[in-house]
C-alpha cells in the first residue's frame, strides 16, 4: 500500500529549542491515525508543519507524489490537505452559511472570481446547506458564527474544514473542552464526516482515540517512540512508561 | 429579487427627482459634491469595511484618476484625443487601478498596522511628490482643464452644472451598482473571509495577500473613477485632493456613516457633505464640530448612523417602536439644551465681538452673565439628561423583548 501523506526525517526548531526531532511517519490512504503525547510533545507543532503554518527546519514531507514542505497553507490546502484547529478558528461575523460556503468556493473553482454572483451558484448552495445538514447547524443557517455555542462552533469548525472534499483531513483535537455527552456527538459527527478519507488526528481523550484510530503514533519530547495499532500501543511497554502510566509524574 | 429591483428603482428615481426638489444652483453644486463623495465613501468602505484594511492614504486613488481625467480633459480639448466627457470618470477609474495595481503589488502583502503605516506613508509620499512634480500635478495651483471641450453628447455638452449632474448621477449608479455585485461575488466574499480571519482563509485554499490584493485594486478603481468625477465637475484638481486631509475626510464619512452596512457610507457622505457646506457657511468652529462628531460616533455608535437607524429594526418589527417616543422626547430636549449651551460657549469663546447673537439672544462674551447663565442651563441640563436615562434604558429593553405569542401562556 502507498502512502497518502508521508513525513521523511522531519525537524523543527524555534531559536535554541528543538520542538520536532526527525519525525518519519507514512500515513496510509483511508487509514484513522492518531498521534498522542503528553503536553509540550510537539503535537501540535508537528501538525503546523504539515499544514504549512510553520517552515521546516529539516527533512521532507510529500503529500502524495508532491512535496509540500515549505509550501503555503493555501496551496497545500488546495492539493486536498484540509485542516481544523485546537482554539476554534471560524470567520466570526459571517454567518454559518457563509463559513461554510467560503470553505467550498476553491474546490468548486471559483478561484478568486468577482464574475459569478453567489447567490445564483444552485450547485454551489445546495453543496453548503448539505454540510451543514451534516455537522448538525442546518437551523443556525444565518446565525453570526461568533455567537454560536461552543460546541457549535467546534461543529462549523469541523464542517469548515471537511466542507472541500478534501482527501485527508487533520484534526487537532477536535474533542478539546467539550462536555462527555457533545465528545460523544463529536466523536459520531467525525466518523460520520471522514468515512473513506484519510485521518490524521490528535487528542488527548484515549477513549476517543482508541475508538477511532486505526493507528496510533506516540509523540514524546519531539519524537515518535512507537507507532502501531491500538492494541499494540496500550501493551508497549515504553510507551507506558513515556505517556500513559506515567502521564501525571511527566507534566 | 423583487426586493432588489424595488431598492434599486427607488435609488434612480431618487437620483433623478432630488435636482428637481432642490433646483437652486447651490443646490446642484452640493448634489454634484455629494455624487462624488458617495463613490469615493463607497470604494473607501470596500477596503475598511469589507476587506477590514485601514487605510489612510485613499485619496492618492481619488486623486491619481482625477489628475489624470484633467490631463484626458485638456488632450481631448486640444484635439489630439478625442472622445466624448461621459467617458471621463471611466478614464479616472482605469488610472485610479493603474495606481492601485502598482501600489498594492507590495502594500497588500500584511493588514493590520502595517498596511494602514504603509498606506500612511504612500499618502504622505504621494502628497510632496504632487508639489515637486510640477508638470503632472501643476504644483500649488494645480491643473484645469474644460470639460465642454470635446464632442457633444446628444447635443449637450456639460458646460451647466445641472448637466454634469445627470452625468453623475448615471455613474454614481453604475459604481454603486458593481460595488454593491462585488460584494456577492466568491472575490467579494472572501475579502470578508480574510477580514474576519485570514489565517483560515489560507487554510481553505485563498492567499489573504490576494484576497487582499484584489480588493485593494477594485477600491482603487471606483475612487478613481470619483477623482474622475470630481475633475469634470471642478475642471480642476490640485494637490489638496490628494492629501492626507482627504484621505481622512473619507475616513471620517465612512466611519461616521457605518461601516457595517452597505449603504452606510453612502449616509455618511451625504450627511458628512451637507455639513461641511451649510456648517462652513454659518460658523468658524465646523471642522471642531465635525471632529466632536467623529469621536462621539466612534464612542457611542460603533456602527455609525446607519447603525442607529438599524437598532430600531426589531423594535419596529415587534411593534413597539412608539412606545420609544415619549423616553426619546423626555432624553431628547435636555439633550438639546445641553448641546446648544455648549456650542453656544465654544462660539462665545471663539468670537472676539464684544456682543454675540444667538438664537436670536444677545449675548456678552466679555462678562461673567452669559457665561454663568449658560453654564448653569448646560449642567441643568446634563442632570436632567442622566435622570432620563435609566427610562429610556428600561424602555428600550422592553421594546426590543420578543414576548412569547403563545395564547394563554401567561408567565
Amino acid at each position: 500500500m502507498m502512502a497518502i501523506l508521508s513525513l521523511q526525517g522531519v525537524s523543527k526548531q524555534f531559536g535554541e529549542t528543538q520542538i520536532i526531532r526527525d519525525v518519519s511517519l507514512d500515513v496510509e490512504q483511508g487509514e484513522k491515525h492518531a498521534i498522542i503525547g503528553p503536553n509540550g510533545a510537539g503535537k501540535s507543532t508537528l501538525f503546523h508543519l504539515i499544514s504549512g503554518r510553520h517552515p521546516l527546519t529539516s527533512g521532507s514531507i510529500y503529500f502524495r507524489d508532491a512535496a509540500i514542505h515549505n509550501r503555503p497553507p493555501f496551496e497545500i490546502a488546495r492539493l486536498g490537505l484540509a485542516r481544523s484547529f485546537q482554539v476554534t478558528n471560524i470567520f466570526p461575523r459571517m454567518s454559518v452559511f457563509e463559513n461554510i460556503r467560503c470553505a467550498l468556493l476553491w474546490s468548486s473553482g471559483y478561484r478568486y472570481s468577482f464574475w459569478h454572483m453567489l447567490g445564483r451558484q444552485r450547485g454551489l448552495n445546495s453543496r453548503a446547506e448539505e454540510v451543514l445538514e451534516q455537522i448538525g447547524l442546518r437551523d443556525r443557517h444565518n446565525f453570526p458564527a461568533g455567537e454560536l455555542a461552543y460546541a457549535e462552533q467546534r461543529a462549523l469548525e469541523l464542517g469548515i474544514t471537511i466542507a472541500s472534499g478534501a482527501d485527508v483531513i487533520l484534526l487537532d483535537e477536535p474533542v478539546a473542552g467539550m462536555s462527555l455527552s457533545e465528545a460523544k456527538n463529536a466523536v459520531q459527527l467525525i466518523r460520520r464526516v471522514t468515512e473513506g478519507k484519510t485521518l490524521l488526528m490528535v487528542e488527548h481523550d484515549m477513549n476517543i482515540v482508541f475508538d477511532l484510530a486505526d493507528r496510533i503514533s506516540v509523540l514524546v519530547y519531539g519524537e515518535i517512540i512507537a507507532s502501531d495499532t491500538p492494541e499494540k500501543i496500550r501493551g508497549n511497554r515504553s510507551v507506558q512508561e513515556a505517556y500513559l502510566g506515567e502521564v501525571v509524574t511527566d507534566a | 429579487m423583487l426586493r432588489h429591483v424595488i431598492i434599486w428603482s427607488l435609488f434612480v428615481l431618487t437620483l433623478l427627482v432630488l435636482p428637481q426638489i432642490f433646483s437652486s444652483i447651490l443646490a446642484i453644486s452640493i448634489l454634484n459634491q455629494m455624487a462624488i463623495a458617495v463613490v469615493f465613501a463607497l470604494s473607501y468602505n470596500m477596503l475598511l469595511g469589507q476587506g477590514g484594511m485601514l487605510s489612510f492614504g485613499h485619496a492618492v486613488y481619488f486623486g491619481f484618476g482625477g489628475f489624470l481625467a484633467v490631463h484626458a480633459m485638456i488632450r481631448i480639448e486640444m484635439g489630439i484625443t478625442v472622445f466624448s466627457v461621459t467617458l471621463i470618470p471611466l478614464v479616472g477609474g482605469l488610472f485610479g487601478l493603474l495606481a492601485a495595481i502598482f501600489i498594492g503589488s507590495f502594500s497588500t502583502r500584511k493588514a493590520g498596522t502595517v498596511f494602514a503605516m504603509i498606506s500612511l506613508g504612500i499618502g504622505e509620499l504621494i502628497a510632496a511628490s504632487s508639489l515637486i512634480f510640477v508638470s503632472f500635478f501643476g504644483g500649488e495651483a494645480g491643473i484645469s482643464g474644460y470639460r465642454d471641450g470635446g464632442p457633444a453628447f446628444f447635443g449637450i455638452d456639460f458646460g451647466q452644472d445641472i448637466q454634469v449632474y445627470y452625468l453623475a448621477a448615471f455613474w454614481v449608479f453604475l459604481a454603486t451598482l458593481f460595488m454593491y455585485l462585488f460584494t456577492r461575488t466568491p472575490a467579494g466574499r472572501m475579502a470578508n473571509a480574510v477580514r474576519d480571519n485570514p489565517e483560515r482563509a489560507e487554510f481553505i485554499g485563498y492567499s489573504a495577500r490576494a484576497v487582499r490584493f484584489i480588493t485593494f485594486c477594485a477600491a482603487g478603481f471606483f475612487a478613481g473613477i470619483a477623482g474622475g468625477l470630481f475633475a469634470v465637475n471642478y475642471e480642476i484638481l490640485t494637490s489638496e485632493n490628494l492629501n492626507l486631509i482627504a484621505s481622512g475626510n473619507v475616513l471620517l464619512m465612512a466611519y461616521i456613516g457605518g461601516l457595517g452596512f452597505f449603504i452606510g457610507p453612502m449616509v455618511g457622505a451625504v450627511v458628512l457633505t451637507m455639513v461641511n457646506s451649510m456648517l462652513s457657511s454659518y460658523t468658524d468652529l465646523w471642522m471642531l464640530y465635525l471632529g466632536i462628531m467623529f469621536v462621539l460616533t466612534v464612542m457611542f455608535l460603533p456602527l455609525g448612523l446607519t447603525g442607529l437607524l438599524m437598532m430600531h429594526n426589531l423594535a419596529w418589527r415587534l411593534g413597539t417602536l412608539r412606545s420609544l417616543f415619549v423616553p426619546y422626547v423626555v432624553t431628547g430636549i435636555p439633550s438639546a439644551f445641553f448641546v446648544l449651551a455648549v456650542i453656544a460657549m465654544l462660539e462665545m469663546g471663539h468670537t472676539t465681538n464684544s456682543e454675540f447673537v444667538y438664537l436670536g439672544i444677545t449675548l456678552n462674551p466679555e462678562g461673567a452673565g452669559s457665561w454663568i447663565g449658560l453654564f448653569l442651563i448646560a449642567g441643568i441640563s446634563w442632570l436632567a439628561i442622566r435622570r432620563s436615562l435609566p427610562r429610556l434604558n428600561e424602555a428600550w429593553s422592553e421594546a426590543n423583548t420578543v414576548k412569547s405569542a403563545k395564547p394563554g401562556g401567561g408567565e
